[in-house]
């Protein structure tokens, strides 16, 4: 399978993924899954800012629409797109990326995953949270919500790359 | 222009990532507001026929508490028939009506998507304008106030529920039948407050609020929860009443949408007082 099906094909499996099952699972106290930011830090190293933004403008809008929320996953996306070269040059070996692997846990190892993915899911969360609640004198709550949202969020995306990636390297 | 076009292309990742934040946030903002199409919301058709699929399979998850709840109103309903009762006059004698005019009629439908934890939750329902739904329609449950239409398509809706930032229902506290308006500050979808309950008023804990029915949108007295807690709001002489919900709106299924016969009759007459420098937010 090429690079191309293989991200069309998770562009699919996010969405339905995170629309059909992730946003119904409402747990309270703030806890808010969102996975979908998992499919724009998988997509390969090489890929330009403009496109990536494109590309998480366009699942962002989808998120929207199934969730009511009319444009503001799309805006925390395109934030994180946005900041997605900057720190993977920030934590990038020397030498640059090697462009046959892929930034998932399995390829750069745990320790790069964690730094780099959790500061985007911050970023994302952040500025999600921010844009939704827009009262800096609820800013505790804001801070709140986006610690009990992207701990979770992140060992959940942790789980699903041994779902998705190992079955996508077999075929 | 040589300069510009340098100058574009030097700034060109940010400008790209300027001009997507703007549109995302223009779309959030209007369409938080007003919404002028259905297209970018659960109303839409594409959408709203995903989502059924999906209730069809979740809708069975509460089954049998949603089919107790219609029992129990169904045994409150007929309960009221003259069959159900016991006649004390012999003779009865049958009066044409011209008392009582039918002024609301309900549309029932069904929730197929919902959220409860955001900022801003909105219901889906499987009725629209087909069925003569029209935004700014009241929507209630069995057990208390749901929210008002906010967009409708040919066969789906979406309501603002009352677990949004600026709903402004208009309630009363029972007994003293005290007026303020309904709002939610976003934390627990169980507890709301409502604003302008001047402090000098006497509250008494677990008194029940229901719908004012000011403007039409709601009938008078469905019922929206009770008191919990009072609590007084630093520097204004103002009370914060905390309501506790009487709908638990993390399982509503069964609603109704409010059509009120007479609401134009009735905005015609109150489009005529001349406008307030205040912007008049009450529903």
């Amino acid at each position: 399978m090429n690079n191309l099906t293989k991200n069309i094909i998770r562009f699919i499996v996010f969405a339905v993924l995170q629309t059909l099952i992730f946003n119904q699972l409402e747990i309270g106290y703030g806890f808010h899954l969102m996975i979908h930011p998992l499919f724009i830090m998988l997509l390969p190293f090489e890929m330009g800012v403009i496109s990536l933004m494109g590309l998480a403008f366009l699942m962002g809008i989808i998120i929207d629409i199934f969730s009511n929320t009319y444009g503001l996953h799309a805006s925390s996306l395109v934030m994180m797109a946005y900041f997605r070269p900057l720190v993977f040059k920030f934590y990038g070996p020397r030498e640059g990326y090697d462009p046959l692997k892929e930034p998932n846990v399995f390829d750069m190892g745990n320790r790069w995953f964690t730094y780099v993915f959790g500061i985007l899911l911050l970023i994302h969360h952040l500025w999600y949270f921010l844009v939704e609640i827009f009262q800096f004198n609820q800013i505790l709550f804001i801070l709140q919500k986006t610690i009990f949202s992207a701990v979770p969020s992140f060992l959940i995306c942790l789980l699903l790359q041994s779902f998705l990636i190992k079955k996508s390297k077999t075929k | 222009m040589r300069n510009l076009i340098a100058f574009l292309r030097r700034f060109q990742i940010f400008l790209v990532f300027a001009s997507l934040q703007i549109i995302s946030l223009v779309i959030y903002v209007q369409f938080l507001s007003f919404p002028r199409s259905q297209y970018l919301t659960t109303a839409s058709n594409v959408t709203a026929k995903v989502l059924t699929w999906e209730n069809d399979v979740t809708k069975h998850f509460d089954l049998s508490k949603n089919n107790y709840a219609l029992q129990r109103e169904n045994i409150r309903l007929r309960e009221r028939l003259p069959e159900f009762m016991y006649t004390l006059s012999a003779g009865k004698v049958k009066v044409e009506d011209t008392i009582f005019k039918q002024q609301y009629t309900y549309i029932p439908g069904m929730v197929i998507n919902s959220s409860v934890t955001r900022r801003n939750n909105y219901f889906t329902l499987n009725i629209g304008s087909k069925q003569g739904v029209k935004p700014n329609m009241g929507v209630f449950s069995d057990k208390g106030v749901v929210g008002i239409v906010h967009n409708t398509s040919e066969h789906y809706c979406v309501v603002k529920s009352v677990l949004t930032k600026d709903i402004n229902v208009d309630v009363i506290i029972e007994p003293i039948h005290l007026a303020g308006i309904l709002k939610w500050d976003g934390h627990d979808p169980r507890r709301g407050s409502i604003d302008g309950i001047s402090n000098d008023l006497r509250i008494k804990k677990w008194s029940r609020v229901i719908t004012r029915g000011g403007s039409g949108i709601f009938p008078k007295g469905i019922p929206v929860g009770k008191v919990e807690r009072i609590e007084s709001i630093e520097g204004e002489p103002l009370w914060n009443v905390v309501v506790r919900y009487s709908e638990d709106y993390r399982t509503l299924q069964r609603v109704y949408v409010v059509k009120n016969v007479m609401i134009e009759e009735q905005q015609a007459l109150e489009g005529q007082i001349p406008p307030d420098e205040e912007e008049d937010v009450l529903r």
